[in-house]
This record gives C-alpha cells, structure tokens and sequence, in this order.
C-alpha cells in the first residue's frame, strides 16, 4: 500500500506539469458561478482540486503525514489558514461583515493557491523533472506573447474578468485603446506574469548552454515588446527591479548598464506605457493637469461637488446635464475637474480608486477589527495593495501568519541559493528576485489573489524548495 | 524584564474582560432622537432586526454624538466608541436595501458590537434645500428635515467567546512559530 501511494505520488508530476500549462494557458472561462460574486469557479480549480486531493490521499497512506507536519513551512500555511477561518467566523457572527458562502468561496480559493507549494515540493524529485517544467514553461511563455500578439494585431478573442460583464465568459476583441490581456484576467495579472518571467529568464541566460541562450534571448526581446503592450506601470517596474536584483545575485552586475540602455530605449520609443509612465509624474505625483471644466454654468457647479453627478438645483434641463462631455473628443463620462488627457484621465482615475475608495475601505476594516480583519470577501473584488488587503480581511493575526509563511520559504530559497551552485543557484537567484518582484508588485495589484499568477507564484516556490531533495 | 508568557497571559484576561464586559444587547436598549417621531415605516420596525428610525430636526453632528455618548453609557467603559465614516452607498448593506443616505457612520467597540447610524439630510441646518425639488418629511402633520436609521449589530457570547479563544491560541502559535522561524 505505503509502496502504492509513493508510486501515486511519484506519477503525480505528469498532472502538475499539465497546470504549470492549462493555468497560464486556458483563458478565464467560468464554469460554476457563485451568487453574490463575479468570481467564478473554473476549469482550472477543478483539476488544481483534484491534484491536491490525489497528493493528500497519498501523503496519508504512505504515512507521509507526520514528516509533512513537522515542516516548519507547512506548519504555518497551516496557522495561515486556520486564523483565515477563526477570521471568516468573527466576520459572520461578530462583525457582520461577511456572508458564508462568499467568505469560504475566497478562503478556498486561497487553500488552493497555497497548497500548490507543499504539493510540487514534495512531487517534484529529480534536475531532470526541474528541466522539463522550465522548459515547458518557457514554451507556455511563447504562446501566450504570440496570442497577445494575436490579440493586437489579428483581432483574436479576448475573455476578461475586469468587470462583471466580461467575467461571463463574454468572447470580445481589442478595441483600438485596449491593452492586451493574452489568455489572462486582464493586462494587469498578464503584466505581471511577464515580471515573474523575467526574473526568472535573466539568470538563467547565465546558466543554459549556448542554443539555449538564444532561446532565452528570444523569448525575452518578444516578452519584452509585449510587456510594453500591456502599458501595466507597476509591473514594468517590478520586472526591472526583479531584474536588477537577479543581476545583483548572480553577480553579473556589468548587465546593468545593458538593462539601462534597454530601459532608456524603452523609455524614449513612443508607447502607451511611456505615456502612463510620464502621466503618472505629473498627475500622480506633481498634481498637474488640464482640467476639464464643464460647459454649462450647471456643471462648472457641479465641479465643485464631491460627487458632480448628484442632482442639485439647476437653471437647464435635465438632458444637458446629465452628460458632462458628449459630441467631443472627451470620454462621455469625464466629470469637471478631471484631466481632459485621456491617458491623464486613466492614469488619475486608477490612482484615485485606490487612494480615495479602496484603500480607505480596508484601512477602516483594519480598525473595526485589527486582529482579524472583516473576513474574506468583505473588501470586495479588489483593494489594489495586497498588504492593505490582508489587514482588512485577516487582521494582524493573519497578516503576520502570511508574512511568516513567505520569510520561512524566502530563509529556505536563500539558503539552496548559498548552499548550491551552477543551474541551481541561478534558478533560486531568479526565485529570490521573483519574491521581491511580487511584493513590489503587490504593492498596487491583488497578485496573491489574481488566481492565474497567485498560483504559478506558489508552483515556482514549491519548485525551488523540490530542488532541497533532489536524488 | 517581564517574561513573554506573563505579558501574554495578562493581554489574554485583559482581552476577555474587555470583550464580556456588558453592554446594549439590542437597538431598543439605545433612546429615540430628543423631539423625534419615530418611524412606523416598512423596514423601519420589526421587518429587519434591531434596526430603527426617527424623523427629527436634529442634524449629523448632534445625532452621532447623542448616540455615541449612549453608547458609551450603556457599555460603562471609560473610553467612547471608535467612530468610523463609511460612504453613504454602503447604507444598502449596512442597514437595508433601497435605504436613502446623505452620511453613514459606524460607532464601534471592536470585537464586541457596533451601531450604524445613516442620516438622510434634505436641507443643510439653514434650512436651504440640498438637492433638487426636496419637500421636508411630514408625519402625522408635522414636517421634519432629517431622518437618522439607526442599525444595532450586537454579537453573542459564544461568537465572543470562540474568538477571544481563537485570538490567543493563534497569539500563541505565531509566537512559536515565530520564533522558529525568525531565530
């Protein structure tokens, strides 16, 4: 039996191999939809399910059980966990602020995102297994530039989660303005994809034999180009600092000047990113922007309203003032005060969302319950900062579990990086970089939660912890 | 130096006295607005629970401060409740749907209860109209300015209890874990 199961679990990579594909590949189709959420249960959560049950059958009949539980890494995804459920109880029965399917709906989603480390961990055993899912993922990471591609210029299908709308499985294509989204959620989460791939690419250029370089060089000229596609600012960040400290570990720090000029290339071609980039300095940052000032007298009034759209006493009629900018090169729905640039307006709105509603909303579930939080699911779809995030739904209590969890896997990779040397040592400098990259990154987007990247975020590490007991 | 085990065991009793410390246990424990008509309006009575509502002239800054000082009254803690403001859309969940909100605040003493108090104000305190062709509430013939809902979310002894429990042992993992992990 004890020999069944290890056999069982030794034929589990096949499985994780398919996900280290279907996930980044398969688009965001729902499969089950939940009342009360946008959030859908998919394809993907299913075969995820099905693989974490098969690894934990087989942990348990092999006796594997006891050595699971006494790593000190598993131990606290599991305190993690646990807090996230004490958490949802006060958030039903003391707060009131969550309902009980969504909140367990969103404490599943995050039981599978992280029981993805403990399973790879322990399935993955040989270099060889290693091999072939980066190999494959480089493959992964060719298809997706290509259907982004795709996406601009060939008018492929786009499936989205953005809104509510588009979550239905709606096939849609690229309007002029739209940035791609490849088989992701939306540019945001795919952005981030091509950072983690990034992190992981630029030091193990330093590691492959010559025919592989230049795969790697490929594939990073074209994520590169698509990276820019996909105008995401704070994931184009990451990916550079995530790059800088790769080059800084593997102590290839004449590259910088290379990354610089890249950078500077980059900076100086004309691109959406390079407007969003230069918008976010002067709106963001300096405050400074044409603003729109309305056409009537009415909405020159409005201006003044926190909400320009509420109805207030008015000398015209309803029809002229219900719309702020029709019949012009304006959005329709551009309010006074709001830059009239249209990159300027979507650069001060995304920066506005976060700053006036989504962070206040999880700043003041932190306070209605600092040690744990409102629950799961009572912050909504997004809070855009994963740290404010975590405070409002799981409290201090879950936030300090969670940053556990990431230090004792971030204090094990540190040290396979130390301890080994050649393919190795590059690959946990790329892993390491990739951490640092996703935090930065998770400073503005929801990636612990954004399921595509959320997961292949816990896959990699899990894949970096195997390389301890490799044969 | 104090060692970690007596400052924990301390935190923990001072916790659960903190958290069963008696207090209003429903909204009828909290008093109408002074010179109020309370409404006798759907949703207004006994189809939600502990929800209420009076029609008043009394205005934002006088409303929450009445019923913070109630609040804290009713609790006998010496410290007042944590007032939160909450967008007035939030009104829909916090106290019913279709429920029309001009402010909505949140009086709370974290981990124990809290009470929601919306106000809908059609006219600013000089009595000029806020919005758009508003007429003043009438009542039994008397015409008011504002509307407070008043919404009570109290919580059990067992919720309590369970998550004062669930609070300390996880205190105490994470400072074991912690500690194997950081050291």
């Amino acid at each position: 039996m004890k020999e069944l199961c290890l056999k069982i679990n030794s034929l589990l990579f096949w499985p994780i191999l398919f996900l280290f594909v279907f996930i980044p590949i398969y688009p965001k189709f729902p499969l089950l939809n939940v009342s009360g959420t946008f959030v859908a249960v998919r394809l993907e959560d299913i075969f995820i399910a099905i693989v974490i049950a098969a690894w934990f059958i087989s942990i348990i009949l092999s006796g594997k059980i006891k050595e699971f539980l006494e790593s000190k890494i598993n131990q606290v995804i599991i305190l993690f966990l646990g807090i996230g459920l004490l958490s949802l109880f006060s958030a039903i029965f003391l707060t009131h602020t969550s309902s009980l399917h969504l909140g367990l709906l969103h404490w599943l989603r995050r039981l599978e995102f992280i029981l993805l480390l403990p399973v790879i961990a322990s399935v993955v055993k040989t270099k060889k297994q290693l091999y072939i899912i980066l190999l494959t993922l480089s493959l992964v990471l060719l298809i997706v530039n290509i259907y982004a591609f795709g996406q601009q210029h060939l008018d492929w299908p786009v499936v989205s989660t953005t809104n509510s709308e588009f979550a239905k499985g709606l096939i849609l294509r690229l309007t002029p303005d739209a940035r791609v989204n490849a088989t992701f959620a939306g540019h945001y989460d795919f952005a981030a994809f091509l950072a983690m791939a990034f992190c992981l690419m630029v030091p193990l250029f330093f590691a492959v034999k010559k025919r592989f370089k230049l795969w790697i060089l490929g594939l990073g000229v074209v994520s590169s180009v698509v990276l820019v596609m996909t105008s995401a600012r704070v994931s184009f960040v990451a990916a550079i600092f995530g790059i800088i400290t790769a080059l800084l570990l593997t102590g290839k720090k004449k590259f910088l000047l290379l990354l610089f000029i890249i950078l500077l290339v980059i900076l100086i071609y004309p691109s959406n990113l390079r407007n969003r980039l230069v918008s976010t300095v002067t709106v963001n940052l300096l405050k400074q922007w044409d603003s729109y000032q309305g056409k009537t007298d009415d909405q020159k009034k409005r201006a003044k309203l926190n909400i320009p759209t509420l109805a207030i006493k008015t000398s015209s009629t309803s029809a002229q003032t219900s719309t702020f900018a029709s019949g012009s090169a304006l959005p329709t729905d551009i309010t006074p005060g709001e830059p009239v640039d249209t990159t300027e307006l979507g650069v001060y709105r995304s920066f506005s969302i976060r700053l006036n509603i989504e962070w206040p909303r999880a700043i003041l579930a932190f306070i209605k319950n600092p040690f744990l939080g409102t629950g799961y699911s009572s912050l909504g779809i997004a809070t855009d900062n994963d740290l404010l995030r975590s405070l409002g739904e799981v409290g201090i209590l879950g936030t300090a579990a969670f940053a556990l969890v990431l230090i004792a896997v971030s204090k094990r990779i540190w040290r396979i990086y130390k301890e080994s040397v050649g393919f190795i040592r590059y690959f946990s400098a790329g892993v390491l970089s990739l951490i640092l990259a996703f935090l930065f990154n998770s400073l503005f987007i929801d990636v612990f939660e954004a399921s595509k990247v959320a997961s292949l975020f816990w896959m990699v590490l899990g894949l970096t912890l195997a390389t301890k007991n490799f044969r | 130096m104090v060692p970690m085990k007596y400052l924990f065991v301390i935190f923990s009793i001072i916790l659960l006295i903190y958290m069963f410390w008696p207090g209003p246990g429903k909204i009828f424990d909290f008093p109408a607005l002074p010179n109020s008509a309370k409404s006798n309006l759907e949703g207004d009575t006994i189809q939600i629970p502990n929800v209420s509502a009076y029609f008043s002239n009394n205005y934002r800054d006088f409303a929450v401060w009445f019923y913070s000082q109630h609040y804290q009254e009713n609790t006998f803690f010496f410290l007042p409740p944590l007032r939160l403001n909450h967008p007035p859309e939030y009104s829909w969940i916090a106290i019913k749907r279709h429920t029309d909100s001009t402010y909505l605040e949140e009086l709370i003493y974290p981990l124990r209860d809290s009470l929601y108090i919306n106000g809908l104000e059609l006219f600013n305190p000089d009595k000029t109209p806020k919005f758009w062709g508003v007429i003043p509430f009438e009542v039994d013939g008397k015409l008011w300015d504002t509307k407070v809902t008043l919404r009570f979310y109290p919580s059990s002894f067992w919720a309590r209890f369970l998550v004062w429990t669930g609070i300390s042992v996880s205190i105490l993992f994470l400072y074991r874990l912690g500690r194997k992990i950081l050291l």
